[in-house]
């Protein structure tokens, strides 16, 4: 009698240990599955014609959570089809084999690659120079460069090396371009209320002088690993992103700078561009919506 | 009356004289205004002139050696694939390591040359913005990081930013060659194949 409890309890033990063994993927891997299967929400006007594109930074890590925002990311494209996504640097870290190509980037954006949608990258303190070359980075070469869409011109700066040639490099295309947006986005924040880095304000001492005379309407920046969303300085929007793949939880410490920050989970921000309107949703790992807002540009 | 235009004609052109002249000097003082943290330091010795010309020869020459060296390397271009990138700085990084052997700490920062260096970077430590200059240059993490002449960074350690106000003060480098600070000590990098060219300690105050 006692053999027949101890071995149906045996047999029992068993099944309920093997039915909570995660799922494998051929490969034997764990099964990534999303955070949630929250619907999408979308804060964003959707018009017809609109410039629309995400911005992600410090992704380079390969991990699962780096996995879950580009996921998210896809899902939110399904109903936002964005058409680029800008790369604040730390595109890569700890390594620059072809294999780290392909974890801490070519795999986990895989579904935006497929759609063709094009990544352009800017270069972080981790991030070696060759990285101008990789194809998928779209720098054309260049450790800094500028590209329009419709009525917006971006412009991509090595915040790592801010010599004097990329000075007057920028200066004189900004005092030429006559597009109705003027968005800069490079690695180290001017502005950043976090702990762990804060404001560069060297470098701020160098660009924010340019960025106004010459009429830079948002600063897109990483390195700070939260999100945080700036007050306008000299009429100037800043954002830090620099949560794509790597977070450090805590780090903000809100200040007369902040408007809007996150600190808890990874992110990536989605904006939208109509005539003089650039509205913007900044979405967690999670598919919650951490801030959402519109920019309207002054016409004079 | 004819006296009274040709005066008229004189006190025009004196006018438009000035009005050049004010232009030219505005535009003068915009341009050097634009970025004064940028401008480079007074070298006011032919010691240091000759210093500083003696160091842009040394990287003249390591930029030709390089560019010899490289025409057997894998061609490059903005659309490589991570195997090019790879083969590309594998094969120069190996092929300068072959071509400078030898090469030792010292070979380009000569001591002269240090010796304004470190000077011209005691200057710019002056003042309100030392804190902020040491907390760029000395928050990088450089675990693994060792300095060895003619042996690549450490592919996994993060690189300094170099503050753009030092950058300025430095003498200027070509594309292919980096300054950056590891601790206080300034290192001059292969740009392609982060093959460290040189280095010297206490750069910084």
């Amino acid at each position: 009698m006692r053999r027949f409890f101890t071995t149906n309890f045996l047999i029992v033990a068993f099944v309920i240990a093997i039915s909570s063994t995660p799922a494998q993927k051929p490969n034997g891997n764990a099964a990534r599955s999303t955070p949630t299967s929250s619907p999408v929400k979308l804060a964003l006007p959707l018009k017809d014609g609109s410039l629309r594109f995400a911005v992600i930074g410090d992704t380079g890590t390969g991990s699962s959570k780096q996995h879950e925002v580009a996921e998210m990311m896809a899902r939110y494209r399904a109903a936002f089809p964005f058409e680029f996504v800008l790369m604040m640097g730390d595109n890569l870290y700890g390594g620059e084999t072809p294999r780290d190509y392909e974890k801490k980037f070519s795999e986990p954006y895989k579904k935006l690659l497929d759609a063709k949608v094009k990544f352009y990258a800017s270069l972080g303190n981790h991030d070696l120079a060759l990285q101008v070359n990789y194809q998928n980075f779209n720098m054309d070469g260049k450790e800094y460069y500028r590209f329009k869409k419709g009525n917006a011109a971006f412009y991509a700066l090595n915040s790592n090396y801010m010599e004097k040639k990329q000075v007057e490099w920028l200066q004189n295309e900004l005092a030429k371009d006559t597009s109705e947006w003027k968005v800069c986005f490079f690695h180290h924040s001017p502005y950043s209320s976090a702990r762990k880095h804060g404001s560069d304000t060297q470098l701020r001492e160098v660009v924010e002088p340019i960025f106004v005379k010459y009429g830079v309407d948002v600063v897109l920046t990483g390195h700070d690993h939260v999100y945080e969303r700036i007050k306008p300085q000299k009429g100037i929007y800043y954002f830090v992103s620099g949560a794509g793949g790597r977070l450090r939880s805590g780090d903000i410490r809100a200040s007369a700078l902040t408007d809007k920050a996150f600190d808890r989970d990874l992110h990536f921000i989605l904006f939208e561009v109509t005539g003089d309107q650039m509205h913007f949703q900044t979405i967690s790992r999670t598919g919650e919506t951490v801030d959402a807002g519109v920019i309207v540009r002054d016409r004079n | 009356m004819k006296q009274r235009i040709e005066h008229s004609q004189n006190h025009y052109l004196r006018v438009a004289g000035i009005c050049l002249f004010m232009t030219i000097s505005s535009v003068a003082v915009a341009q050097q205004n634009a970025t004064p943290s940028l401008a480079p330091p007074p070298v006011t010795s032919p010691a240091e002139k000759a210093a500083i010309q003696a160091f842009e020869n040394q990287v003249k020459d390591y930029v030709k050696l390089r560019n010899k060296v490289r025409k057997h390397a894998p061609k490059l271009s903005k659309d490589s694939t991570p195997e090019q990138i790879h083969a590309y700085r594998t094969t120069l990084e190996e092929s300068l390591r072959a071509a400078r052997k030898g090469a030792k700490r010292g070979d380009l920062f000569m001591p002269e040359i240090a010796a304004y260096i470190r000077r011209t970077l005691k200057n710019e430590f002056k003042g309100k913005d030392r804190k902020d200059i040491r907390d760029i240059v000395f928050e990088t993490e450089l675990q693994g990081v060792v300095l060895r002449v003619n042996n690549p960074y450490a592919q996994s350690a993060e690189l300094s930013e170099m503050p753009a106000t030092l950058l300025a003060k430095l003498p200027q480098l070509p594309t292919e060659v980096r300054y950056r600070f590891v601790g206080t000590k300034l290192i001059l990098v292969d740009r392609d194949s982060n093959a460290i060219i040189d280095f010297m300690p206490q750069a910084l105050p």
